[in-house]
C-alpha cells in the first residue's frame, strides 16, 4: 500500500469503518512506515478530542435562567405593545399639533407686520435704450485690418 | 409519562411538565448545540432559546415524529442560525480585536506552571484545530457529523432529524470524514501543532 492511499483511508481505519482485509493492509503499512505512523498518531489524538468533549457539564441553574429569560421576554413583549401605541398614535398626533401651531403662529406674525409700498417702479423694471454695437464698430472694419 | 401527555401538558402551559421536559432533554440539547458551536456559554444560550421555542410552538407539534427528534431539529436550526448571525457580526469586528483576544487566551494558558499547563495547551490547540476543521465543513455535513459523533445518533435517527434518506446521511458523513482528514493532513504537514 502506498502512503497516499493510506492518507485517504486513515480516518475510516481509525473509526473502524473499513473491511477487515483493508484494515490489515493499513496496519501492516503503519508498522513499516514511521512517517505514516506519526500521522496516524496525530489523527488519533486529534479525533480523541471528540470523545473528551462529549457531554459538557451543564450549568446547574439552567432551568432558573431559562425561566428568568422567558419572563423577561414576556415583559419585553408587553413593553413593545405600549411602544407601538406610542409610535402609531401619540407621535403623529404630537407632530400634527406642532404643525398646526406653526401655521397659526405664521398667520399671526404675517398679519401683524404691514408694509407700505411707496414706489411702483423698481430698478430691475427700468428700460435702457438699445445699443447697437455694429454701428460703432462694424464687422467689415475688423476684417479689413 | 407518555409523549402525548407531555405534549398535552405543554400545550396547556403546565410548568411542571415543562420542567420535566427541560430536565430530560437539557443535556442532549446543550450537547448538540456545543457540537456545532464549540463554546459552552453560547451552547447554553442557544439551548435556552430551543426550550423557549419548544414551549411556545408545542401547540403546532402534530406528533408525526418523536419529541426528541423534534427537539433535535430545533436545536440544529437554532445553532446554525446562531453561527450565521455570528459570522455577520464577526465581519464587522476588527481583526486586531480577534487576534488580541486569542493571544490573551494563549498567554493565560502559558502562564500556568508545570507539565499540566503544557498538556492543557496542547489539548486546547488540538481541540481548536479540530473545531476549525469541523467548522469549515458544509452545513449539512457538519450537522450529520456532529449528531453522529457528539450524540451517537444512528444514521436512521439522523435521517429523521435532517429529513433526508439514510443513504444521503451515510454519504454526508463519509464526505465529512474525507474532508476532515484532508484538512487535518494539511495542518499536520504545516506543523499546526
Amino acid at each position: 500500500m502506498k502512503c497516499k492511499t493510506l492518507h485517504k483511508k486513515l480516518i475510516f481505519f481509525l473509526e473502524n469503518d473499513l473491511p477487515a482485509r483493508e484494515g490489515e493492509e493499513i496496519r501492516e503499512h503503519l508498522n513499516e512506515c514511521p512517517e505514516c505512523k506519526a500521522f496516524a498518531e496525530y489523527m488519533q489524538q486529534t479525533l480523541s478530542v471528540l470523545q473528551k468533549e462529549k457531554s459538557p457539564e451543564v450549568n446547574p441553574f439552567f432551568y432558573t435562567r431559562l425561566k428568568a429569560r422567558m419572563e423577561r421576554q414576556v415583559s419585553r413583549r408587553e413593553l413593545t405593545a405600549t411602544e407601538k401605541i406610542r409610535i402609531k398614535i401619540l407621535q403623529p398626533a404630537f407632530f400634527t399639533l406642532l404643525l398646526l401651531a406653526g401655521i397659526y403662529t405664521g398667520i399671526k406674525i404675517g398679519g401683524a407686520a404691514q408694509t407700505e409700498v411707496r414706489y411702483n417702479t423698481f430698478p430691475e423694471n427700468e428700460m435702457f435704450s438699445y445699443l447697437n454695437e455694429m454701428q460703432s464698430e462694424p464687422l467689415e472694419t475688423f476684417l479689413m485690418e | 409519562m407518555s409523549e402525548a401527555e407531555i405534549i398535552n401538558g405543554l400545550q396547556q402551559g403546565d410548568e411542571k411538565i415543562f420542567r420535566k421536559l427541560v430536565d430530560t432533554y437539557r443535556q442532549m440539547v446543550v450537547n448538540t448545540c456545543f457540537g456545532l458551536l464549540h463554546n459552552i456559554e453560547d451552547a447554553e444560550d442557544v439551548a435556552q432559546d430551543v426550550f423557549i421555542e419548544v414551549f411556545r410552538s408545542a401547540e403546532n407539534f402534530r406528533g408525526d415524529s418523536k419529541i426528541s427528534t423534534w427537539i433535535y431539529r430545533i436545536a440544529v436550526n437554532r445553532s446554525l442560525n446562531f453561527i450565521r448571525d455570528n459570522k455577520r457580526r464577526r465581519w464587522f469586528q476588527s481583526f486586531e480585536n480577534a487576534v488580541s483576544t486569542k493571544q490573551a487566551w494563549l498567554n493565560n494558558l502559558r502562564s500556568q506552571n508545570g507539565d499540566n499547563a503544557d498538556f492543557d495547551l496542547e489539548n486546547s490547540e488540538r481541540s481548536a484545530i479540530l473545531h476549525k476543521a469541523i467548522d469549515s465543513l458544509p452545513e449539512n455535513q457538519k450537522t450529520a457529523f456532529t449528531l453522529n459523533k457528539y450524540e451517537d445518533l444512528t444514521y436512521k435517527e439522523i435521517s429523521e432529524v435532517m429529513e433526508l434518506s439514510v443513504a444521503s446521511v451515510e454519504s454526508l458523513i463519509h464526505r465529512a470524514k474525507k474532508n476532515l482528514q484532508k484538512k487535518l493532513y494539511y495542518c499536520y504537514k504545516k506543523k499546526c501543532i
